[in-house]
C-alpha cells in the first residue's frame, strides 16, 4: 500500500473516531445503568440524540427540618393511614383486599407486642367520593395523627395523595398503583413496592415481539388514566424496536358491547391484540372477540390476573398471556404462611393488592421499630436504598431504583384451563 | 465554492440564532439581602413550619402549619380554626388590591378574611374544586386558586365559580399547584401538565409543556418548560417564570430558557416556589433561596456560622459569608415588602432580610 494511501486511511479512521467516540462514550454511560431498567434500544431518543439531562439516577434527598421532633407523649396507639377505593368504585373489591393485607400485617405486629407496647392501628380512608377526595383524605389522616400512609390503587388518586403528603411531610408507601409517572414526580416522601407498567410493558414487548415474533399489534384499552398511561410505555417501547402499534382504540368503563372497537381492530389486520383495562371489561371483550370469530393471540394487562376475569371469560381466557408483579404460586415459606393466615383471617384468597399491601405495611412497621415515631426519620429509613433494598417480602424481592420505584422481577402469567401459570419474565434484549 | 459559502453562512447564522434565544441582558442592580432575622415559636409564631408569607403594606401575613399569623407593629397575632380559619395548615395567601380582602388557601378550604371576619369556602358550600388549596391569587375582581382537583375561578362581582380541569381545559391532568396573573392573563402550574395560560379576552386556554414528552429526561433545555411537573408560576415585566422539581424555566413570550443547578447559579433543581418582582425572580429551593435577574444569580444559604451568599455570573462563582443567614436552607415561600425588605418562609422558621446594596 502506498504511504499516501495509508496516511489517508489513518486520517479517515482518526476522523471517524473523533466523530463517533463521544457518542459511544455517552451511550455506554447510559447502558450500564439506564433508568427503570430500560433496555438501551428503548431509551427515549436514544438512537438519535443524547438528552441534556437524565433524571432519576440519584435519589432526591429531603433537606427540610423535622428530624429533631420528639414523639408526642400520651400516645395510646400508633396510627397508620390506609388509602384505597373501599366503596363505590369498580375497584372496591381490590381496595378492600389492600386494606385487609395491611390489617393482617399490623395485627401480626401487634401480636409481637406492637411498638414499645403501643398497638398499631390502621386508619382506613376511602379515596372514592368527591372530586379530588384523596387530597382531603390525606389531610384527614394527617390530622388523625397517622405516621405514614399506605395506598392506593387508582393512579389519579395516588398522584393527588402524594402532593398533599409532600406538603404535610408524611411518608407514603404505595402498593397498588403501577403508573410509571407516580414516582417520576421527584417527591422524596414516596416509595412504591409494586412493579410498574414500565416493567410490565418491557416484559410484554419482549415476549410479544421478540419471543413470539408478532409484528402488528392492535391495542384495545380503557379510556381512563390506567389505560392511557399503561399503554404509553408499551407503545413507546414497541415503537423504539420497530413495531409501531397498528391501532389503539379505547372504550369507556361500564361499556358492555364493543362491536365498533372490535370491527376497527379486525380492519387493522393485526397479528395479536393487547387489552389494557379492568378485569370486568377485558373479560367481556374476550368473549365478544370469540363470538366475532377473532382468533388473534390475546395479551392483557396485569389487572386480568383476577378471579373476576376468569369467571367472565371462562374457557375463552385460555391461552391469554399477561404479566403479574409477583408469583402467587411461589414456594417461599413466607408467602405460603401469608396466604394461609390471610385465608384464615378473611376467608378469602389474597390478591396482588393484598400481598403488596402486606409487604408495604411491614416496611412501615419495621421502619418505625428502627427509628421511632418521627415522620422524617421513617422517610429516611424507607428511602435510604440500603435498609430495605432486596427485602424479601411475600411478593418476592423488592428492589427500588433511585426514584423509589420497584424494579424487582416481573412475572408472565399464561391462562391454562382456568388457572394462571406463572413464569419469570426473561428479557432478551439485543 | 458553493459549499464554502454555505458552511461560512451556517457558521455566521448559528451564533446569531443562539444569540436570539439568549434572554435580554438586564442592567438593573441585583438586589442583595443581609442582616437576617429569624422568627420561630420562641418569638410568638404558632409553629416553625412556615408555608407562605405575603406582605401587605406594613403588615405581613404568614401561613404556618398551625395557623394564620398577622405580623403588625412588631407583634404576631395568630388566627386558628376557632377564629374561623378553614384549616390550621395555611398554604397560600394573597391580598386583593381592589378590596383589601385577604384570601387564604388552606389544607381544608379557602377563607376570605374581610372586615375582621372569616368566610369559608369548601367543596360543600361553593364551586371549589377541592379543599386542598395550594395557591391563591387575586386579580382585580377575580380570585383564582390551584387545588388538588383542578383550578378554580371565583368572580367576586358575580359571585360565580368555575372549575377548570382536563375536561374543559388543555390540561393533561386535573391537578394544579400554582397560579399567577398579569397582562390580562392567568397562568396555572398544572402538575404533570406543564403550564396552562388563560386569556380573559378570548376565554381561551393554551398549554405549554415539555416538548420531549418524557418524564425521565430533558432532551433540550430551551425548547419549552423543562419538566411537566410544575410547582409554581410567577409573571412580572413580561416574563413568565416557571418552577419545577427539575429546574426552572423562563419564557419571554417568544423563547423558553431552562436553568439548572449545574449550569447556572440556581441553588437546587428542587424548587418549592418562586415569585417575580420587576426584573428579579426569587426562588425557594430545598438548598437555599436563589435570586436571578436574567443575568446574575445570588443565592442565600444557612450555615453553621450564620449564612452565606453565593454569586454566579457567566459561569464564574464566588461566596461571601454572612454572620446572619436565613432560618433554614429548605425554603418554601418568599415575598418582598417595599424595596428593602424580604420575607422568607422556611422549613424551620420565618426570616426577614434587609437590602444591603
Amino acid at each position: 500500500m502506498k504511504p499516501k494511501l495509508i496516511a489517508q486511511l489513518l486520517l479517515h479512521i482518526i476522523t471517524g473516531l473523533l466523530i463517533f467516540l463521544p457518542v459511544q462514550q455517552s451511550a455506554a454511560q447510559e447502558k450500564d445503568d439506564n433508568y427503570g431498567k430500560t433496555p438501551s434500544e428503548m431509551l427515549p431518543y436514544g438512537n438519535y440524540q443524547d438528552a441534556y439531562i437524565y433524571h432519576f439516577h440519584e435519589p432526591q434527598l429531603f433537606l427540610g427540618a423535622g428530624r429533631e421532633k420528639k414523639a408526642p407523649s400520651g400516645l395510646t396507639e400508633v396510627r397508620i393511614g390506609v388509602l384505597a377505593p373501599l366503596a363505590g368504585n369498580v375497584m372496591s373489591p381490590q381496595g378492600n383486599q389492600l386494606l385487609q393485607g395491611a390489617m393482617l400485617a399490623t395485627e401480626e405486629a401487634n401480636v409481637r407486642g406492637g411498638y414499645k407496647g403501643l398497638l398499631f392501628k390502621v386508619m382506613p380512608h376511602n379515596d372514592v367520593g368527591l372530586w379530588g377526595a384523596a387530597a382531603n383524605e390525606v389531610v384527614k389522616m394527617s390530622d388523625e395523627g397517622a405516621w405514614a400512609i399506605l395506598g392506593t390503587i387508582d393512579d389519579v388518586n395516588s398522584h393527588v395523595a402524594i402532593r398533599v403528603a409532600l406538603k404535610l411531610e408524611i411518608p407514603v408507601v404505595n402498593c397498588g398503583d403501577p403508573d410509571p409517572t407516580f414516582t417520576e414526580t421527584g417527591i422524596p416522601w414516596v416509595i412504591r413496592v409494586i412493579g410498574d407498567d414500565r416493567q410490565s410493558s418491557y416484559a410484554l414487548v419482549d415476549y410479544i415481539h421478540h419471543q413470539q415474533g408478532h409484528k402488528r399489534v392492535a391495542v384495545l384499552r380503557a379510556n381512563n388514566r390506567y389505560g392511557r398511561v399503561g399503554v404509553m410505555e408499551f407503545r413507546d417501547a414497541a415503537l423504539r424496536i420497530g413495531y409501531p402499534l397498528v391501532l389503539e382504540v379505547r372504550y369507556d368503563e361500564g361499556e358492555t358491547t364493543y362491536d365498533a372497537q372490535l370491527e376497527r381492530v379486525k380492519n387493522s389486520n393485526p397479528d395479536a391484540v393487547l387489552l389494557w383495562g379492568n378485569a370486568l371489561e377485558m373479560g367481556l371483550i374476550v368473549n365478544q372477540m370469540k363470538q366475532m370469530g377473532m382468533d388473534y393471540p390475546i395479551y392483557a394487562s396485569d389487572r386480568s390476573v383476577n378471579p373476576q376475569f376468569l369467571e367472565i371469560a371462562g374457557k375463552n381466557a385460555n391461552g391469554i398471556i399477561t404479566t403479574c408483579q409477583y408469583n402467587p404460586k411461589g414456594d417461599s415459606p413466607k408467602l405460603k404462611a401469608f396466604q394461609a393466615n390471610y385465608k384464615k383471617r378473611f376467608d378469602q384468597e389474597p390478591d396482588v393488592f393484598a400481598a403488596h399491601a402486606y409487604d408495604g405495611m411491614n416496611l412501615i412497621i419495621e421502619s418505625i421499630h428502627m427509628v421511632g415515631l418521627n415522620k422524617a426519620l421513617i422517610r429516611d429509613k424507607l428511602t435510604d436504598l440500603k435498609t430495605f433494598q432486596g427485602y424479601e417480602g411475600v411478593t418476592g424481592e423488592i428492589i427500588l431504583d433511585a426514584s423509589w420505584a420497584d424494579i424487582g422481577p416481573i412475572w408472565m402469567a399464561e391462562i391454562k384451563e382456568g388457572d394462571y401459570i406463572f413464569s419469570p419474565a426473561s428479557w432478551k434484549w439485543k | 465554492m458553493k459549499k464554502t459559502l454555505i458552511i461560512t453562512g451556517l457558521f455566521m447564522f448559528i451564533p446569531m440564532l443562539l444569540m436570539a434565544s439568549e434572554p435580554e441582558k438586564k442592567s438593573s442592580t441585583m438586589p442583595e439581602y443581609g442582616k437576617w432575622e429569624t422568627f420561630t415559636t420562641k418569638d410568638g409564631l404558632p409553629a416553625n413550619k412556615i408555608f407562605c408569607v405575603r406582605a401587605d403594606g406594613d403588615r405581613v401575613w404568614i401561613g404556618t402549619s398551625h395557623g394564620l399569623v398577622l405580623y403588625e407593629n412588631d407583634e404576631f397575632k395568630t388566627f386558628t380554626v376557632e377564629d374561623g380559619l378553614a384549616h390550621p395548615g395555611v398554604l397560600s395567601i394573597d391580598v386583593s388590591e381592589l378590596t383589601g380582602d385577604v384570601w387564604i388557601g388552606t389544607l381544608g378550604g379557602m377563607n376570605r378574611f374581610s372586615a375582621g371576619e372569616f368566610e369559608t369556602f369548601t367543596q360543600f358550600n361553593s364551586g371549589l374544586a377541592n379543599d386542598v388549596i395550594y395557591s391563591v391569587v387575586c386579580d382585580r375582581e377575580h380570585v383564582w386558586c390551584a387545588t388538588g382537583g383542578g383550578a378554580g375561578h371565583y368572580d367576586t362581582y358575580k359571585e360565580e365559580w368555575a372549575i377548570y380541569t382536563e375536561r374543559n381545559a388543555p390540561m393533561h391532568e386535573p391537578w394544579t399547584y400554582g397560579v399567577c396573573a398579569g397582562d390580562n392573563k392567568v397562568w396555572i402550574a398544572a402538575w404533570g401538565g406543564g403550564v396552562i395560560e388563560y386569556q380573559y379576552e378570548s376565554g381561551n386556554f393554551r398549554d405549554y409543556i415539555d416538548p420531549d414528552g418524557e418524564m425521565e429526561i430533558d432532551l433540550f433545555p430551551d425548547d419549552g418548560v423543562v419538566h411537566d411537573i410544575t410547582t409554581a408560576v410567577s409573571h412580572a415585566n413580561g416574563i413568565l417564570w416557571v418552577a419545577t422539581y427539575f429546574g426552572m424555566s423562563r419564557y419571554d413570550g417568544n423563547h423558553w430558557k431552562g436553568y439548572f443547578d449545574h449550569d447556572s447559579g440556581l441553588a437546587s433543581n428542587f424548587i418549592n416556589f418562586l415569585k417575580a418582582k420587576d426584573d428579579v425572580v426569587y426562588l425557594c429551593t430545598d438548598e437555599g433561596l436563589s435570586t436571578f435577574n436574567s443575568e446574575e444569580w445570588v443565592s442565600y444559604k444557612k450555615t453553621a456560622m450564620g449564612g452565606e451568599r453565593l454569586y454566579w455570573k457567566d459561569g464564574e462563582s464566588s461566596t461571601k459569608s454572612d454572620p446572619t443567614g436565613i432560618a433554614h436552607s429548605f425554603t418554601i415561600g418568599v415575598d418582598l415588602q417595599g424595596d428593602d425588605t424580604i420575607w422568607v418562609a422556611t422549613s424551620y422558621g420565618l426570616s426577614r432580610g434587609t437590602r444591603i446594596n
